[in-house]
């Protein structure tokens, strides 16, 4: 069964448009939601954690429909949502406050062993009483995740988890996001196109709330195959260039006939989309 | 001979792995074994592991189990379940900071009571009260005021139930108290209790009107509403108000039965995020 099956979602605030006919199916495995500010991925999060309605379209999640309450009720008795900012009563310990959340998800048996379980599975068990206050970014993200895994959910919903974390920490937290993605469904939105090299088998672009990609990571960095090469000077009428750590140019765009192409990378080929839809979205 | 050179015996081992081992012998055992590598390694051999496991099980139970804080204490020792009372524990309202704030300002609307002995009712106490429940909620509920908002609202446990519970919470803390600083003013007699009327009908209304307008706004419009509401009633030298006399309680409780139903329809908004007020909702704000 597809654990998420959406169908031209559409969602406005007011007179912005945050999603528009967004369609899109997720299957176990970890599948990231990659986008600019603004494109609509905590919109869309949201919307697939039943924390906010869609105005228009359909949406199946685990087999239920979420626009009921007893279907919203299925769904959240089998999701894990990590919220961007999950916010911590800050003088609860981490073990209190999964314990919290453990009482919200309804965990009446076994409670506590559960919890342990969690803060066990992410590494937490040396800080189980440290108060949240005194726990550093990555440790709090750590207990958000605990969090999330209560109750083993099938559907994993993660809003940028690894902002703020330094190299260290990200790459923890990967292993950890790429361990929770065997054997059910992750969806891992992020600015980072390595968390998406990484972790996922899927990617999504969004941008402007459409979506522009959907693929393999492989073939988002085929979006720019052809279109990426190297020069010792800036290229004129390249979509992006930057020079690199050797002193060369990398350049996006349309290649000049000279050119050193070299092969793309899911950066790469994710800023062709996003370049390209920004140009088309001014014109 | 030298405590290096001396071991526990083996059947010694075996009678202390299993709780055998008497005093005193049983002390000289637990001081070698603080002191003995080898024996401490020996003893393992005697231990059913599966004891062993059971025994860290339960150690780490011990050490790591919630402690409560003075409120959730309180509130177990009241016979609320321990689940109920760890959700209660995060609501501001009941926080000592809060409740230390209610005591301040019923300390002065009481105090100015006293002074103007002139009024036959407390006016300042009975304006001022049924505010004191209501700014209570407004602070114990919401996206802005609940850090953990998000992540309750996406919970199996519906939010409605969630709300309820924090807001009899903190009525009932305020009425208490409230009650309390109504004991301290016996000579006005029952018009003294003339707040609890519209502490429930305040509540229950801004509660109804939080779906659409969110907390902050709801409580707002409520509150400034009741304050307009008396200020157009009340008698300036005598501080008598029709609002303090038995028609006009009644009328309150009305108006608190009639909040409470249209509380009751609107009960299914509080199940997501999108209808508590997109303008209280800094997410929807801060990014798409």
């Amino acid at each position: 069964m597809t654990t998420v099956q959406a169908e031209g979602l559409s969602l406005r605030f007011g007179r912005t448009t945050a999603l528009e006919g967004v369609s899109f199916a997720l299957d176990d495995g970890v599948t990231g939601l990659l986008g600019p500010n603004g494109a609509g991925k905590t919109t869309l999060l949201r919307i697939l954690a039943t924390a906010i309605p869609a105005d228009a379209g359909q949406l199946r999640i685990l087999g239920a429909d979420p626009r009921g309450a007893a279907g919203r009720l299925a769904v959240r008795r089998r999701l894990g949502y990590l919220p961007q900012n999950p916010g911590f009563h800050q003088h609860f310990t981490a073990f209190e406050f999964v314990d919290y959340i453990a009482i919200l998800k309804e965990i009446v048996d076994g409670r506590h062993d559960e919890v342990r379980r969690v803060l066990h599975a992410v590494g937490l068990d040396d800080h189980r009483g440290k108060k949240i206050k005194a726990l550093s970014g990555g440790m709090r993200q750590r207990v958000g995740l605990a969090a999330t895994l209560l109750d083993d959910p099938a559907l994993v919903i993660l809003d940028e988890p690894t902002v703020g974390l330094d190299p260290e920490q990200r790459l923890r937290f990967r292993e950890l996001i790429a361990h929770i993605g065997e054997g059910r469904t992750v969806l891992l939105s992020t600015h980072q196109t390595e968390d998406v090299s990484t972790v996922c088998q899927r990617v999504i672009v969004m941008n402007q709330g459409r979506i522009r990609f959907e693929g393999e990571p492989s073939a988002l960095a085929a979006v720019a195959m052809g279109r990426v090469w190297t020069s010792r000077a800036r290229a004129d009428g390249a979509l992006a260039a930057w020079r690199t750590g050797n002193g060369d140019y990398h350049n996006i765009g349309d290649p000049p006939p000279d050119a050193r192409l070299v092969d793309p990378s899911i950066e790469d080929g994710y800023l062709m989309l996003i370049d390209a839809a920004s140009l088309a979205g001014a014109a | 001979m030298s405590a290096r050179d001396w071991h526990v015996a083996d059947d010694d081992l075996r009678a202390y792995a299993v709780g055998a081992a008497q005093p005193p012998w049983l002390w000289s055992t637990e001081a070698h074994l603080a002191a003995c590598p080898r024996c401490r390694q020996r003893l393992a051999e005697h231990v059913d592991p599966a004891a062993v496991r059971a025994g860290w099980a339960r150690l780490d139970a011990e050490l790591d189990a919630p402690r409560p804080g003075p409120v959730e204490a309180l509130l177990v020792r009241l016979g609320l379940p321990a689940h109920t009372a760890r959700l209660l524990a995060c609501t501001p309202a009941l926080r000592r900071s809060w409740l230390t704030a209610v005591g301040f300002a019923l300390a002065i609307t009481t105090a100015a009571a006293h002074l103007a002995r002139s009024n036959t009712v407390p006016i300042p106490l009975l304006a001022i009260a049924p505010l004191l429940p209501l700014i209570g909620v407004a602070i114990s509920f919401g996206p802005r005021v609940d850090p953990s908002y998000e992540l309750a609202v996406v919970a199996p446990l519906h939010t409605f139930r969630l709300l309820l519970l924090r807001c009899t919470a903190v009525l009932s803390t305020t009425t208490a108290l409230t009650g309390v600083a109504s004991l301290a003013m016996p000579e006005y007699g029952p018009v003294v209790l003339g707040w609890l009327a519209p502490s429930l009908a305040l509540t229950l209304l801004s509660l109804a009107l939080t779906p659409r307008f969110g907390p902050v706004t709801a409580a707002l419009a409520a509150g400034f509403g009741w304050l307009a509401l008396l200020g157009a009633t009340v008698h300036v030298t005598t501080g008598e108000s029709v609002l303090f006399t038995a028609p006009g309680q009644a009328g309150l409780a009305a108006g608190a039965a009639a909040s409470a139903m249209a509380l009751w329809k609107v009960r299914a908004a509080f199940d997501t995020n999108r209808h508590l007020g997109r303008a209280a909702d800094p997410t929807t704000r801060r990014t798409m």
